[in-house]
């Protein structure tokens, strides 16, 4: 494991299998459920509280979906089961639990297709891989074109998606409109809707699932995860990691993985790694439940906006990023105003809807807002960051990838154009075109 | 559950209803009235209506508990609105009020079925089951998603309903208009201060309002002292949403004439949160059936509605609030069956009935029949609004709740009893108290602390079997609670998401400390160490409507639309603008003005008037070329780079006199640019002088193109056209049309000889109507934006956004001749230095010829190399008049770009197209001699 050196590998074809330390996990099924429904007998604890070993082969900062899957793919496909994931707050409370948990694939960059698109295979078996019903509904997803600039926008996305083999292409208006009856589709709406980019296998997850999934599965494979642990500082001797000073005392580890958003860069000033990372808020907002009537994703650049309804009947409201660099996880009037003024302007009839609850996430962006992964100019200390609006739908793939960079020692194939290098180097992986409200 | 008949008593002293007005409305299809000032849920309850809704997951039969806006039972579908507050809206005649979450109907629902399974639907059971097979989960999620809670939504083609905003600037506003938020804002307005006081409710005055005879005595003499201040504003059926940064108060007007509801954004001097107290209700088996009620909901009914809640009624009751629904139950009828006193360690622990109270099982065992019980045990202090200003409520365990923190911004301030407990009179002395020392910080002195009130002892109550409800709204049960920690999720966070307690409609006002009490107890942690979590935005529920406002996005038109429009224009929706794609015959326009002289409306062109000695600095800085030696009188072509070095917007400026400039723009960079510049001179250069007006608007921009423009130009300007004296790339000032000062520029966006002229907006029209019609003999015409983008094509001209994308860097787009790497400095000049010292080894925009020549493939088309490997794409591409063959720009690598280099292009159908990359960007007119002719 040896992690100074760039070469890359390819993913493996078959999971190896390694030493499996933990217990058991109780099983997940209908007839678990009825079984214990009959019997009363309590389901067993997810996840355990442990106490901090001094040393670890490696140590993952970040219990959000990036650390906890590729703690998971860790021990489940390479055997590297002496790993902490160290969380300041609870699991799942940063990016991963205040996203608006819209997975897809329809990305414009060759790198980007190729990539997501693994990220939404994973997601496809993720249930049954985890034992763990992440609920993950492939409604469909449609980006709106509201003026010839962005159709052409989508006609790029769509002919960049069709020759990666992804089931993306450009509709009518007319076709939305069979989609989504409730959607304005008529000419005398201020912005008309041209047409879209549907991408059929896009859809919504419950992120929380996701987390929770990933942590319990990581944790019955004998990874060990450390909440309310905050990490002061990291340790190096020799341009290489030798460990980790936490609020819960020092541990020792030869690889130390920054799975962190918002504070990717505070993590990376400790080992001195320059990040060209800016962290803007980016807000969301749920309105009150209703009946289900929106059958797809929805998604507005021009409207800056996107919406879905969850099973549970409560709109979810997403827009860009707040314009200005920000820690503030507190939203602001402004966004909800704007907010709807563009859903009533997609959905004319539902002002009447009442919004419940608004929050504010952080996201670290990079300038051609592609991520940036693997090894950096410190031995041994990897990054898994700056992955702006995009970080929850890439959670599996990422963790796979960087859990194989760490067990082999080389940048697989999938991520090598994601490196940092690439910003002293000059190969940018631009997905502007898919970001701006890219949901 | 009905019990039908009439539940309405003989008049109350504050009685809120209007006896002599009837309002007639339906519930579920069938004819129900009720009296003017009713809500609908006292309506429903004074002819007998007991069960008013459904539950979300086991559709358990749920009836009044609160009485208020936040009743988790009383949500209603009134016509085409869901999820109605029914025991906060008035009842108004006509209203079509429904149940909502019963199917078929109210009193049998098929989903009750859900009761019996209910031990199987633990807390987060839909993770733990439907995993396989997979194939099947689709059809089962449709099957869940079947059980969304709620109302229905408005129906397609429900019309909007007119919502407005209002912006106000006050000293003080008080959110609540109980005693202490009354005294509060009265003693703030004695100084002077402009305040505006908010409330909820339909009137003043809180709980005095069904507090018995002394209490309205009070409540009159406040109302009048409010009433005696023209400096309060009262505001009532309205709500603060939320507070946010710098004292941005928003402010929920609900009820009003001229719109349905009003958005109120307050800039405030310090905001008083007199919010009062949220009565806690208890869990213990059957806690949720209907007839189980707070002793508030009592006291509201009788006191406001003047509604028998039942017959026969046990209290348990911890307070005085309990103490005095027993007296004003009893006055109103209802026999009291039993009274526990929780103070002398009596307790509940069951509700008996199905679908309807029966009867009540004590802690000692024994069964007391009775249709109503009502508890009286503990308060919630609703600190939402201190939290948005920074406060972390601290557990106060003598009075058993949360209080406020001293941590929340100065500007904020908490009076009466969310702080503490008192007596009305000592309630009302700290909002006078409060108020005073609000209006003095308000002006800006320094704050000064006021004495807190402190909350009476009060017995810990929260649960007393583990079987009850502990989030009516989301159907979660305190077991849910103890079996999620015992999973692992132990943290109030997770605790709250894996069980969803305390994330439905009421958003944790009612149950967010019995969660806490239920999680401490279940991981033996004591109450601080569980925490509470952050109540966020809005404090309550605000529509969609209500935050739009009114739909304020104004149509962007030239002057000469409606010309346009009444000349066959096809109109299209460009960066904003509303303006002509074409004609009928894009390519006859683009022959024409190739052939004859055509004119163009180009208003929406980005339009910045400059102004001040350091134009030439902010020049230099914008764009990538030099700007020192512009002369009065010429025009030149700029490109702006954002820092990354990536081609943000372009467009031509010119110089009309010593310290004035005219700058344009592309359209849709107008207002980028703008900011852009602006940015600049704010932060980094304040020392320049420039003054930036926009005048995109103010100016009708007229492009006159092709060989004839200078003749029909010449017919009607006193501007000496002879090209000796007026080049390409000058600008004259003049009258063209009779219209003065009309400036004028030669360049050439088509190809074409041309000329761009800018006239004062309101002359517009009659300078394009001029030209068409002394230009007939030389064949004039208008054409459109498809005919300009053929043109610009043909002759090689690049469109920002079009042909080159977020991340084509200057030299990439082919503009290396315009970077002056030798300035001192500009936008993006380091990414330059470096893309420059790559020599060529980046992609380029180039010229492509399709072999076959009829074959226009469609903008976006890739360009491929073995096999699918995508390393370019056709950025522009049409059907050339003038050459009767396709002509494209395109992306392509290094590797690609020398002339003569062959493509593969796939075509939107999969098929393949060979192209070959020409050796000028132009296809038309490679010299320039008819652009400068």
């Amino acid at each position: 494991m040896a992690l100074g050196n760039a070469s890359t590998s390819r993913t493996p074809t078959a999971s190896v299998g390694g030493a499996r330390k933990g217990s058991r996990p109780a099983r997940y099924s209908a007839f678990d459920i009825f079984r214990r429904g009959v019997t009363h007998a309590d389901w067993p604890r997810s996840f355990n509280e442990h106490e901090l070993k001094k040393s670890y082969d490696v140590v993952i900062i970040g219990a959000g979906v990036h650390g906890l899957a590729c703690a998971y793919y860790l021990a489940k496909n390479h055997g590297i089961t002496n790993v902490a994931v160290i969380e300041k707050a609870y699991m799942g409370g940063g990016g991963s639990g205040r996203n608006t948990a819209i997975i897809r694939s329809n990305y414009l960059t060759p790198e980007g297709v190729r990539f997501y698109d693994r990220s939404v295979k994973l997601y496809e078996d993720l249930a049954v891989d985890l034992n763990y019903n992440v609920m993950f509904s492939q409604r469909g997803h449609l980006t709106l074109a509201h003026n010839d600039a962005s159709l052409r926008t989508m006609h790029w996305r769509a002919e960049v998606n069709k020759l990666q083999g992804i089931n993306s292409s450009v509709i009518d208006a007319k076709e939305v409109g069979k989609i989504v009856p409730y959607l304005d589709v008529t000419d005398h709406a201020r912005y008309p809707i041209l047409g879209a980019l549907y991408h059929p296998p896009g859809g919504i997850i419950r992120h929380d699932a996701v987390n929770w999934g990933y942590a319990r599965a990581a944790g019955h494979l004998g990874v060990e995860i450390h909440q309310q642990t905050e990490v002061l500082g990291i340790e190096t001797a020799g341009g290489k990691v030798t460990g980790v000073r936490t609020s819960r005392g020092n541990i020792s580890a030869p690889i130390v993985v920054n799975c962190t958003a918002g504070w990717a860069s505070t993590i990376c000033d400790m080992v001195d790694v320059k990040m060209p990372l800016v962290t803007h808020p980016l807000q969301a907002a749920v309105t009150e439940p209703v009946k289900v009537f929106l059958p797809a994703v929805i998604v507005s650049g021009s409207l800056h906006v996107y919406v879905s309804q969850t099973d549970r009947g409560e709109l979810v409201f997403g827009a860009s990023v707040d314009p200005y660099p920000s820690y503030s996880l507190r939203g602001s009037l402004e966004f909800t105003e704007g907010l709807a003024t563009h859903i009533l302007e997609l959905i004319p009839s539902i002002g009447s809807l009442k919004l419940l609850r608004q929050w504010a996430g952080l996201c670290d962006m990079t300038p051609d807002y592609s991520p940036i992964m693997g090894i950096t100019p410190v031995e041994g200390f990897l990054v898994d960051v700056g992955w702006g609006t995009y970080g929850f739908k890439a959670g599996p793939v990422s963790g796979e990838q960087m859990a194989q960079l760490v067990a082999t020692g080389r940048t697989p194939e999938l991520i090598a154009a994601f490196d940092l290098a690439r910003f002293a180097d000059g190969r940018l992986v631009g997905e502007k075109g898919a970001a701006s409200v890219g949901h | 559950m009905s019990a039908s008949g009439n539940w309405r008593i003989a008049p109350q002293p504050g009685e809120v209803i209007d006896r002599s007005q009837k309002v007639n409305f339906t519930w579920n299809g069938s004819p129900a009235s009720g009296y003017a000032g009713d809500t609908i849920v006292s309506a429903l309850m004074a002819s007998g209506v007991r069960v008013m809704s459904r539950s979300f997951k086991y559709h358990r039969p749920r009836g009044v508990i609160t009485a208020t806006f936040f009743d988790p039972n009383c949500s209603f579908q009134v016509g085409q609105e869901p999820n109605v507050r029914g025991a906060h809206r008035m009842v108004r005649n006509g209203d079509d009020v429904n149940a909502q979450n019963a199917w078929p109907s109210l009193n049998f629902d098929i989903r009750a079925a859900n009761q019996v399974v209910g031990r199987f639907l633990g807390p987060g059971f839909y993770y733990k089951t439907f995993i396989k097979p997979q194939k099947l989960w689709p059809a089962y999620q449709k099957v869940l998603s079947t059980f969304a809670p709620g109302g229905a939504p408005p129906a397609i083609g429900t019309p909007q309903e007119i919502f407005d905003k209002r912006f106000v600037h006050p000293d003080v506003l008080v959110a609540g208009g109980g005693p202490a938020g009354m005294a509060a804002a009265i003693e703030a307005a004695r100084t002077g201060a402009k305040v505006i006081l908010v409330e909820e409710e339909y009137e003043l005055g809180g709980h005095l309002r069904y507090g018995g005879t002394e209490s309205l005595a009070t409540l009159a003499a406040l109302r009048a002292e409010v009433a005696s201040f023209d400096n309060i504003e009262v505001l009532t059926d309205s709500v603060v949403s939320g507070r946010y940064d710098d004292n941005w108060v928003g402010v929920v007007q609900r009820s009003g004439i001229w719109a349905k509801e009003r958005m109120i954004k307050a800039r405030v001097g310090t905001l008083v949160v007199a919010a009062g107290l949220i009565e806690r209700p208890y869990v213990f088996e059957g806690n949720d059936l209907p007839g189980v009620m707070l002793a508030t909901a009592a006291l509201r009914l009788i006191g406001l509605h003047a509604v028998k809640p039942g017959t026969s009624a046990v209290v348990f009751t911890a307070n005085s609030t309990g103490d005095e629904a027993i007296e004003r139950l009893r006055a109103a009828g209802v026999s009291i069956a039993r009274v526990l006193d929780a103070r002398k360690g009596e307790n509940v622990t069951r509700a008996l009935g199905r679908g309807q109270v029966s009867g009540v099982e004590a802690g000692d065992g024994s069964k007391t029949s009775a249709d109503l019980l009502i508890t009286a045990t503990g308060w919630t202090a609703p600190t939402s609004l201190l939290n948005m200003a920074g406060d972390r409520p601290v557990w106060n365990a003598a009075g058993a709740r949360f209080t406020p923190s001293e941590l929340f911004h100065s500007s904020v301030m908490a009076a009466g009893g969310i702080v503490g407990d008192g007596t009305t009179a000592e309630l009302i002395a700290h909002g006078r108290a409060v108020g005073i020392e609000a209006a003095s910080r308000a002006r800006g002195e320094a704050a000064k602390p006021v004495a807190a009130l402190i909350p009476d002892a009060h017995p810990a109550l929260f649960q007393s079997t583990t079987v009850g409800f502990l989030d009516l709204s989301e159907d979660v049960k305190n077991k849910d609670i103890v079996s999620a920690a015992k999973e692992g999720y132990d943290s109030s966070e997770l605790a709250k998401r894996f069980t969803t307690s305390a994330m439905g409609p009421s958003q944790g006002k009612l149950e967010m400390v019995n969660t806490m009490a239920v999680l401490a107890e279940a991981t033996g942690r004591d109450f601080q160490s569980t925490g509470t979590t952050v109540w966020r935005p809005p404090y309550a529920p605000i529509s969609l409507g209500a935050l739009a406002g009114r739909v304020f996005e104004p149509d962007r038109v030239s002057p000469m639309q409606l010309w346009h429009e009444a000349h066959g224009a096809k109109d299209m929706v460009a960066a904003q603008w509303i303006r002509p794609e074409h004609y009928g015959n894009p390519q006859a326009e683009a022959l024409n003005v190739r052939s004859n002289v055509g004119i163009i409306d180009l208003t929406p062109l980005g339009k910045l008037d400059l102004h001040g000695p350091d134009i030439v600095k902010l020049l230099n800085l914008a764009y990538t070329n030099t700007w020192d030696n512009l002369a009065v009188g010429s025009v030149r072509y700029g490109v702006m780079c954002a820092e990354d070095g990536v081609v943000m917007d372009d467009g031509v400026t010119g110089r009309l006199g010593d310290d004035h400039y005219l700058m344009t723009t592309t359209s849709s960079g107008a207002g980028n640019v703008w900011d852009w510049l602006e940015m600049w001179l704010q932060t980094v250069h304040r020392e320049w002088q420039v003054t930036i007006t926009p005048v995109t608007t103010a100016l009708v921009s007229i492009n006159v193109a092709g060989p004839n423009s200078r003749e029909l130009l010449s017919r009607i300007t006193d501007i000496d056209l002879d090209p000796a004296v007026f080049g390409y790339m000058k600008v004259r000032q003049g009258t063209v049309a009779g219209v003065a000062d009309c400036i004028v520029w030669r360049i050439g966006f088509t190809g074409e000889l041309s000329y761009e002229i800018h006239v004062p907006a309101s002359y517009g029209l009659h300078v394009w109507e001029t030209l068409l019609e002394v230009g007939k003999d030389l064949g004039v015409a208008p054409f459109g934006i498809e005919a300009q983008r053929i043109l610009r094509l043909e002759k090689g001209h690049f469109i920002v956004g079009q042909d080159t994308d977020g991340l084509t860097q200057a030299y990439e787009a082919g503009l290396g001749g315009l970077v002056k790497l030798a300035k001192e400095d500009f936008s993006g000049k380091p990414e330059l230095v470096w893309q420059e010292a790559l020599a060529g080894n980046y992609s380029h925009l180039v010229a492509v010829e399709t072999v076959d020549p009829l074959l226009v493939p469609a903008e976006a088309s890739q360009i491929v190399e073995n096999g699918n490997e995508i390393v370019g794409r056709i950025t522009s591409s049409r059907m050339s008049p003038t050459l009767k063959r396709s002509v494209c720009l395109a992306h392509v690598p290094a590797s690609l770009s020398t002339p003569g280099s062959r493509l593969t292009i796939v075509l939107e159908n999969g098929d393949r197209a060979a192209a070959i990359v020409r050796e000028d960007l132009a296809f038309v007119d490679p010299e320039g001699v008819r652009l400068r002719g």
